[in-house]
């Protein structure tokens, strides 16, 4: 057995995609081509680290699931570095292990960007096993006076991550509220010292390097459908994210950005062309 | 149920049964059935005629001659309909046709049917959107509450979630749709357009063992077609695509059957991913294929280990019902119309451009 499989079967499984996600105590980690995500220690006394482990795609031909599993492990960890070093928010590496399709990433004890947002769309009405109940819109609101940030602030934060991302000329593939992380204000990695609320984005399997403005632009535009898909009435809150990314992106880049986005928003099949 | 009480459905439990005959005509499938809704809140499908439009290998079906063939199926489709069902045209209550998406001049004349049909014997009319008929029927053939839906045809592919009466696309195809994809392929590589192209790909790819490589294009929550299509064309051109192949295995080969195979996993791949995106973003456990390309057992089955791999369950339907048919846009017609929906004589024109969410969806809380 390969130390991968050593760590993980000594851990503890978080989630596996959305699945009881609500229960847990880090319920960020909604996951989407479903790794399994597992809380692990490299030792006893260290900090504990998050482990994606992207098991094998029964329903995906093997070889064609080799390929994109290495590919995409790969790919999230050099983005992952270009990030960091580029001083975007995102989790620090700690180990990659691209044959077994494991990466272990630091753990940011936070809650996801979309349980913080009113307006969840209706999830399974079946109810079997949904003891842990979605948090009603005031609840949410509470927990987010916690991290000490308004909503507006919120947007601000995400505009303004993304900006750096892009300007790093990374592109995440798959912006939504639930790839982002409000980080819990005391649970800095030096105690005693209170850092400022900080949004971290998560989960980069989707993501590759590019400096072309499409790219940038499809980006924003997947998180501005992710908004309007999860958080129903959310166009104000999408402007405030915009407004945050022009700023930081400065108004010559944006402006090029913004015609292409504009761009983007017409694709899609059968829609109305009248006016 | 635990927590939280689910909302009433605003559609109540009618007085007495009622009967809708529906029209759809959006491609080349011409299709009416009658459907019945009785007192206890029960459906039940009284008729389902089709008549298909079949062109010769090699070959599309275009508009016009589609459109031909519609008028001159029609009556017969609708006589055969009523006789079957044991109704007549008298006793339904409405009349519910395609107001689209779809090819214009077939909807057009389908639409005109209807018209004629409503004027005729006073029926009122209700244009129905194409996509939530086949959302409607495959729930109620299902029993589905509240699915994910994949919705895979020769017109669409996208990937539905329902929210506040609205069906929300998650994700689409950016150009071409998936059954347009396999469809066309089947004309490159010759393959009958009967009882579908779509089918006789999925024989083949049955036969297939090499899995060549082709581009995994997803692009966010939306997919994109029309690039792995001309590359699987290309494969045609290669120097080891050999079109007759009962050849020895040893050889460096690749048949028709391979790339049949390698398209069907590529893109089928591509579909379930975007689909259990969608599913873990909004935290659903259940998922609904419809559409033509939904009778497909490969992808069924693929969706089926996904969401077994998730504890969630898969809801298919056949071809009566995955496939194009009347009966569909009678049941998305026949709920709306009971919550007090018509379309008047002058706005019962076609679209071929009528998205999903444009729908208001009155009859779900």
């Amino acid at each position: 057995m390969s130390a991968s499989q050593n760590l993980i079967k000594s851990s503890h499984l978080v989630s596996q995609g959305a699945e009881a996600a609500s229960r847990l105590s880090f319920p960020c980690l909604q996951k989407y081509q479903c790794p399994k995500v597992y809380k692990a220690h490299l030792t006893p006394d260290s900090p504990p680290l998050l482990l994606k482990y992207r098991f094998q795609k029964q329903y995906r031909h093997p070889s064609l699931d080799v390929n994109l599993t290495r590919s995409r492990i790969a790919g999230e960890a050099r983005a992952l570095l270009k990030c960091l070093r580029s001083g975007v928010n995102v989790p620090g590496i700690r180990m990659v292990d691209a044959t077994e399709g494991v990466l272990g990433i630091e753990w940011i004890e936070g809650q996801s960007v979309r349980k913080l947002l009113p307006g969840e769309s209706e999830g399974d009405d079946e109810g079997e096993g949904e003891v842990g109940e979605e948090p009603t819109d005031e609840e949410k609101l509470d927990a987010l006076k916690e991290y000490g940030v308004s909503i507006d602030q919120l947007m601000s934060l995400i505009g303004t991550e993304i900006a750096k991302m892009h300007l790093a000329d990374v592109i995440h593939g798959d912006l939504t509220t639930s790839n982002m992380i409000l980080r819990r204000p005391s649970s800095s990695s030096i105690p005693d010292i209170p850092t400022q609320t900080q949004l971290f984005l998560i989960d980069f399997g989707l993501s590759y390097t590019s400096s072309l403005i499409e790219d940038k632009a499809v980006d924003l535009y997947v998180l501005e459908r992710a908004f309007s898909s999860t958080h129903p009435d959310s166009s104000l809150m999408f402007t405030g994210v915009l407004a945050a990314y022009q700023k930081k992106m400065g108004e010559k880049r944006w402006g090029v950005v913004k015609a292409r986005l504009d761009d983007v928003r017409l694709r899609g099949r059968k829609r109305s062309m009248v006016g | 149920m635990p927590g939280r009480t689910r909302k009433e459905t605003p559609l109540k439990n009618p007085d007495r049964p009622y009967l809708a005959l529906g029209l759809e005509g959006s491609a080349n499938k011409l299709g009416a059935g009658i459907i019945k809704h009785l007192e206890d809140g029960s459906t039940s499908v009284l008729s389902n005629v089709r008549h298909t439009y079949i062109t010769p290998p090699g070959e599309g079906f275009q508009p016009r001659d589609t459109a031909l063939h519609h008028r001159e199926w029609a009556l017969k489709v609708i006589s055969d309909c009523l006789s079957k069902a044991g109704v007549s045209i008298h006793d339904v209550d409405c009349i519910c046709f395609t107001k689209g998406p779809g090819m214009g001049a077939p909807l057009q004349s389908v639409a005109l049917v209807a018209r004629t049909l409503s004027l005729l014997y006073n029926k009122p009319l209700v244009g129905v959107n194409h996509c939530v008929g086949h959302i409607e029927m495959g729930r109620d053939i299902t029993g589905a509450q509240n699915p994910v839906v994949l919705y895979v045809s020769g017109g669409n592919t996208q990937v539905i979630a329902y929210s506040r009466q609205c069906y929300r696309i998650f994700g689409e195809t950016l150009d071409i749709a998936v059954g347009n994809c396999l469809d066309r392929f089947a004309r490159v590589i010759n393959l009958s357009n009967d009882p579908s192209p779509g089918y006789n790909i999925e024989q083949e790819a049955k036969k297939g063992k090499r899995l060549v490589s082709l581009p995994y294009t997803t692009k966010g929550m939306d997919i994109s077609l029309s690039g792995i299509l001309s590359s699987v064309e290309a494969y045609t051109t290669d120097k080891r695509f050999k079109p007759e192949a009962s050849l020895s295995d040893q050889e460096d080969i690749i048949t028709p059957a391979d790339l049949c195979f390698s398209l069907q996993e590529t893109v089928f791949a591509m579909l379930v991913e975007i689909t259990e995106r969608a599913m873990a973003h909004i935290g659903s456990k259940e998922v609904l294929i419809v559409g033509g390309v939904g009778c497909n057992e490969r992808l069924q089955e693929m969706m089926g280990v996904m969401a077994q791999e998730r504890n969630a369950k898969v809801f298919a339907t056949d071809e009566r019902f995955c496939i194009d048919n009347g009966i569909m846009i009678a049941q998305a017609g026949l709920l709306s119309y009971r919550m007090g929906f018509q379309t008047p004589l002058a706005k019962s024109s076609c679209t071929q451009r009528f998205r999903t969410d444009q729908v208001h969806v009155s009859w779900r809380a």
